[in-house]
């Protein structure tokens, strides 16, 4: 481990000196930062800065296309689908960074490895797919166990390993013949085809990566040479930094007011990302009063939702979210156009209350929000005043996030409200919606509902097995509408990603417009699309 | 008490302007947080109320100390903030400095094995972050305001066995403790009347300044939901949480800084009149 | 002296040593009762309940307490602290990583908050309820009641935001290499390998983060030292002291300092001690990689190898430095026996 970094210091050292002659043509560096901390590990990376990393240094199959939604080639050339069948056929032309060519044998063996330690993504295949088999060099066939439509769109989250490079790395471990699988080496390491390769690592701390002259895709010249991605930095360091000069790209977790006191100046603009999730309001259908529809839609019509979106407000144009009207944000597949966006409406939310089964007078309602999510609290807030305009009496708890996730798992802990936000993992609705709604899945942070419907069950098992688009479309438009009138959820907002960044930084993909952007969080951060002056 | 307070040394403390001052402070701060419903201009912040409109204002004729994130006048919630956190530094320390002081010149007077058992035992207690022993109280008990003070006091308690421990172990070997011991004096007596006295004016020090540190660690435990719960504003907290927004929201983070710093004072000071005041009765 | 005061030393180590073993089994239990399922935090939001059963099962979180207990004392045998859930790397990597950092930027707190700390206070007690006096007392209550995080953002909204005359972040600028790692503490290892620049970088670095952790430190410090000299000025060996003429310097250091540096020392060894975990704030603000910051993650997530590895290393510097402290008390009070009490 020691001796790795040594050497791998020692190859920047050497670079750094045969660059010295040709200063004139200085690196471009792009900054940016992240919370911690970055996995670099393909079979453990989810979070935001981990699927960074991936779009990067690694490459897919298949990737989410670019302004429009759907999926195209990547690493693949082509694929045919015969039934359960899925066969894809390799670029020829690729190679990794080792300078191994990619093959099929890096396919399953990048399959195999995700599956065998069971963290990851890897719950997008385990249940669906039978079999992983490499036909021939440059074709890798994957048999489903049934029809199964969110598949393809899994792949997007399926990086291909150079299976020569780990193998000659893997260490002793728990997996018999693979040893650790790699584990040690590729939590500090890149193996992968990708754009650019990781120079150094630490997961706490800061990854650097550079350029892969040699990508299968030619890169332009004005993207950076060298990436730093720093983790953990405090809004009052990105701020003081990028004012300095001496940052590129904020993370979108900065506070507004400070993303606003940013946007004010005149050498900054704003990034955006939207389209592919939602900030819910949970709340807890088996738990008196809102076990009773009628309670859940009375709180829904008293929400102030103009003042929800005030609060997320940035500049006249930019908002952190846009009214939603639905559990599926506007543009994905599926999302309703039909359904009314709520507004704030006392005397509906008053009808409804009479309605309702219980005497708001008799019960306490529990308003969580999560600790490290500080514009929660004034979300909370804002319920509390609202919902005690109906005569419910509240208590405004402050949860962290590790207990939150504990107090989720029964329904007599988890708080009447919680409020979450949540993301597809996958260019697909059923990547956002059935970890939330389905009866089997209650009881996590994601469905804190705890609904029960077999109306909703259907529908969204329908939509795993239905594989025409347009069917699909109107399975999730009818479920929709179906929990807009069951009303576990408030939907407050879309959620739209802010990033600060320095006008001497452009990208393609993280524009308002969004007609380059890849309909995937953190997909857009492909630093290949970006420019640096 | 009382015939202490008409004694000599009531007369000193009453002759020593900064300690009428330190006085002075704390009955302010006193009455400011028992009549707060009554003198805060706007007792309704203290609760359940938004007003994003007004959000984030600066200091104005209307609100004197500016307005937070939410809309709620600072000067008000600064008042309220006092009952809360006012009570639970005197409740932390009044548990806590006992304890520790008893157990430190326990330890460091007598010394031998009773010296290693309590003070190995002090440093376990030293040994686990605040933040551990939260979360785990977390685990097990109701995230109630006197549990946070409990697990303050616990975490807090050592301090003061290590200070009373050190002084202790020195005086004890001082020559009026020596003479004491020769002419036969009982040892608990010498330990109360000879050797307490000596730890007290570093530890008086320690507790005035103390009640500015438990008030800022309670708006840690408040993060992680143990204690203080939104609406209900302390100190802590606001500071803490103000201080993301410097330096263009400097009162979020200012005035209630000064409201600690203004109550330290007043303990600081009257610690310091007390002390001289017990010193001369003695 | 000698042979007894290294007997005693011996004596202090030995239980500092049964102290550990205390302070890791008590580790051990508290880190299993904080709510929040290990497993299930560290595989991410999205994970399944299967998978979450899989890594619990790999983790052996489904044994008994007193089974997982002797296999992480197993495994520590072997100089394995195990795998943090938090970095996935193994604890002692992450420890040797960001230890250092903590330390350097310890010392250097530590340092200043005895130069400023102490002659702070003993101006006070010379010039007791003068302005002087006054003066110092405002500015160390200021120190004490400001938190942490408010130094760190104020020193850094001074100096790096509007004057622009110190770095930001981290503990090299851009583009500078480490020195040769002997100590992992940048300054000096710069300073062995005569690298005069990188020290100077290194230097500027830890000014703000060390000055915004010593605040709190020096403002107690100063209120415990005068407090203390104060008192020592109304014994009667300082009063003959000054019946025999004896300069005010003399006295200040020779007869009013020593006994009273008692109190002012006990309570920097435990600020100090104390800042090798809390100093997560500021590690925050300044981007310093440091062990603070990585304590504090692993327990908002749950990290149980994480927790039990930081929590040892954290209790081992209390020891250490509780146990110089009280050997400085005995040197500053030569009249403790010390042979005598420790030997019961």
């Amino acid at each position: 481990m020691r001796t790795l970094k040594h050497t791998v210091s020692a190859a920047a050292l050497a670079a750094a000196i045969a660059t010295v002659p040709l200063a004139a043509e200085a690196q471009s560096v792009l900054r940016l930062d992240e919370v911690a901390v970055g996995e670099l590990d393909p079979a453990k990376a989810t979070d935001f800065a981990d699927t960074m990393l991936m779009f990067n240094a690694y490459d897919t199959l298949l990737l989410p296309a670019q302004g429009t939604g759907g999926l195209v080639p990547h690493l693949a050339s082509d694929y045919s689908v015969d039934g359960n069948d899925f066969t894809f056929t390799l670029r020829d032309d690729v190679s990794f960074a080792s300078g191994n060519p990619l093959t099929a044998d890096d396919v399953v063996y990048s399959y195999d490895r995700l599956i065998a330690l069971g963290q990851g993504f890897s719950h997008l295949f385990r249940d669906h797919v039978a079999s992983v088999e490499a036909v021939d060099d440059n074709t890798v066939r994957f048999t489903l166990n049934a029809p199964y439509a969110p598949f393809l769109a899994a792949l997007t989250r399926l990086q291909i390993v150079d299976s020569q490079t780990a193998m000659t790395n893997e260490l002793e471990g728990d997996y018999g013949e693979r040893g650790d699988y790699a584990q040690a080496y590729l939590s500090a390491n890149s193996a992968g085809t990708g754009a650019y390769t990781v120079t150094d690592h630490n997961p706490q701390e800061l990854t650097l990566l550079a350029r892969n002259d040699d990508y299968f895709i030619d890169i332009p010249d004005g993207a950076p040479d060298e990436v730093r991605l720093v983790y953990g930095l405090e809004g009052a360091t990105v701020r003081t930094l990028m004012s300095r000069g001496e940052h590129d790209i904020s993370s979108q977790w900065l506070a507004p007011e400070i993303v606003r006191a940013l946007a004010d100046r005149d050498d900054m603009h704003l990034f955006t990302e939207s389209g592919t999730g939602g900030f819910y309001i949970k709340m807890n259908t088996q738990r008196a009063p809102l076990d009773d529809v009628h309670c859940r839609r009375a709180l829904a019509h008293a929400l102030d939702y103009d003042s929800v979106i005030a609060l997320i407000q940035i500049t006249d144009e930019v908002a952190q979210g846009v009214p939603a009207n639905g559990p599926l944000p506007a543009g994905m597949l599926g999302a309703n156009p039909d359904l009314p966006v709520p507004t704030r409406d006392m005397e509906a939310a008053q009808a409804e209350l009479a309605q309702c089964a219980y005497d708001p007078a008799d019960h306490t309602i529990e308003i969580s929000w999560i600790a490290e999510v500080p514009l929660e609290e004034r979300f909370a807030l804002l319920m509390q005043v609202n919902f005690q305009e109906l005569g419910f009496d509240t208590e405004v708890v402050r949860v962290p996030w590790a207990l939150f996730t504990e107090r989720v798992t029964q329904v007599d802990t988890t708080p009447h409200i919680g409020q979450v936000y949540v993301r597809a993992t996958t260019p697909d609705p059923d990547a956002l919606i059935y970890n939330m709604y389905h009866s089997d899945v209650a009881g996590t942070w994601q469905s804190t509902e705890w609904l029960n419907d077999p109306e909703v069950d259907a529908l969204l098992e329908a939509g795993r097995s239905t594989i025409d688009q347009d069917e699909r479309a109107q399975i999730y438009r009818d479920l929709g509408a179906r929990l807009v009138d069951l009303q576990p959820t408030i939907y407050a907002f879309d959620t739209q990603s802010v990033y600060v960044a320095r006008d001497a930084v452009e990208a393609e993909t993280l524009m308002g417009d969004g007609s380059n952007s890849y309909s995937l969080d953190g997909a857009n951060f492909m630093f290949r699309h970006m420019n640096v002056q | 008490m009382v015939a202490i307070l008409r004694s000599e040394g009531w007369y000193k403390f009453r002759r020593n302007p900064l300690s009428m001052v330190g006085l002075g402070l704390v009955t302010l701060i006193v009455l400011l947080a028992v009549f707060a419903p009554l003198v805060a201009p706007y007792p309704t912040h203290a609760g359940a109320f938004v007003d994003f409109v007004n959000a984030s204002q600066p200091p104005s004729a209307t609100n004197w100390f500016g307005t937070d994130l939410i809309g709620r006048d600072i000067l008000s919630r600064i008042f309220f903030g006092y009952q809360v956190s006012l009570v639970l530094s005197v409740v932390v320390l009044v548990i806590a400095v006992p304890i520790g002081v008893g157990l430190g010149l326990v330890a460091g007077y007598f010394g031998g094995w009773i010296d290693y058992l309590i003070m190995r035992v002090t440093d376990v207690f030293l040994s686990i972050p605040p933040l551990v022993l939260a979360m785990a109280i977390m685990g097990f008990l109701e995230p109630t305001l006197l549990n946070a003070m409990m697990a303050v006091a616990v975490m807090w308690w050592p301090w003061y066995a290590r200070l009373a421990y050190n002084l202790s172990r020195s005086e004890s070997h001082e020559g009026y403790v020596l003479a004491a011991e020769v002419i036969g004096a009982p040892k608990w007596h010498v330990l109360v009347r000879e050797v307490l006295p000596n730890c007290l004016p570093a530890v008086f020090t320690k507790i005035t300044l103390d009640v500015g540190f438990v008030i800022l660690i309670a708006s840690s435990l408040s993060f992680l939901g143990l204690g203080v719960q939104p609406p209900t504003p302390d100190l802590g907290s606001m500071v803490a949480e103000g201080a993301q927004y410097l330096p263009d929201m400097w009162w979020m983070t200012v005035f209630p800084a000064v409201a600690i710093l203004i109550a330290v004072l007043g303990f600081n000071l009257l610690g310091d009149g007390l002390r001289d005041a017990l010193d001369q009765g003695r | 002296m000698s042979s007894t005061f290294f007997k005693t030393i011996g004596i202090r180590l030995w239980t500092s040593a049964l102290v550990l073993v205390g302070v890791s089994i008590l580790i051990f239990c508290i880190a299993r009762v904080i709510p929040g399922d290990p497993a299930r935090i560290a595989l991410g939001p999205n994970a399944t309940q299967e998978q979450v059963e899989l890594l619990r099962e790999r983790l052996h979180l489904n044994e008994s307490l007193p089974v997982q207990y002797f296999e992480f004392v197993r495994e520590l045998f072997q100089g394995d602290l195990g795998m943090s859930l938090y970095t996935n790397r193994p604890v002692t990597t992450d420890i040797g990583d960001f230890l250092p950092a903590t330390l350097e930027l310890v010392v250097f707190a530590g340092i200043l908050m005895v130069m400023v700390g102490i002659p702070l206070g003993v101006l006070a007690a010379r010039y007791r309820d003068k302005l002087t006096d006054n003066v110092v007392r405002l500015l160390s209550l200021l120190g004490v009641v400001t938190p942490t995080f408010v130094w760190a953002v104020f020193l850094m909204l001074v100096f790096a935001f509007y004057l622009e005359i110190l770095p930001v972040a981290g503990r090299l600028s851009q583009g500078v290499d480490p020195p040769p790692g002997v100590t992992g503490f940048y300054t000096i290892d710069a300073l062995l390998a005569g690298q005069w620049s990188t020290f100077g970088n290194a230097f500027s670095h830890i000014i703000l983060p060390a000055t915004a952790l010593a605040l709190t430190g020096i403002g107690q410090t100063a209120r415990l030292t005068r407090a203390s000299v104060a008192e020592t000025y109304d014994k009667p060996y300082v009063e003959m002291a000054q019946a025999y003429g004896f300069s005010d310097r003399r006295i200040a250091s020779k007869y009013a300092l020593r006994p009273a540096m008692i109190p002012s020392l006990t309570i920097m060894g435990l600020d100090f001690a104390a800042m090798l975990g809390g100093a997560f704030l500021v590690e925050a603000v300044f981007a310093w990689p440091g062990l603070a910051r990585y304590g504090v993650e692993t327990i908002l997530h749950k990290d149980l190898n994480g927790i039990v590895g930081t929590v040892l290393v954290i209790s081992a510097f209390f020891l250490i430095v509780n146990m110089l402290v009280d050997i400085a008390v005995a040197w500053l009070n030569p009249r403790i026996r010390l042979q005598k009490r420790w030997a019961g």
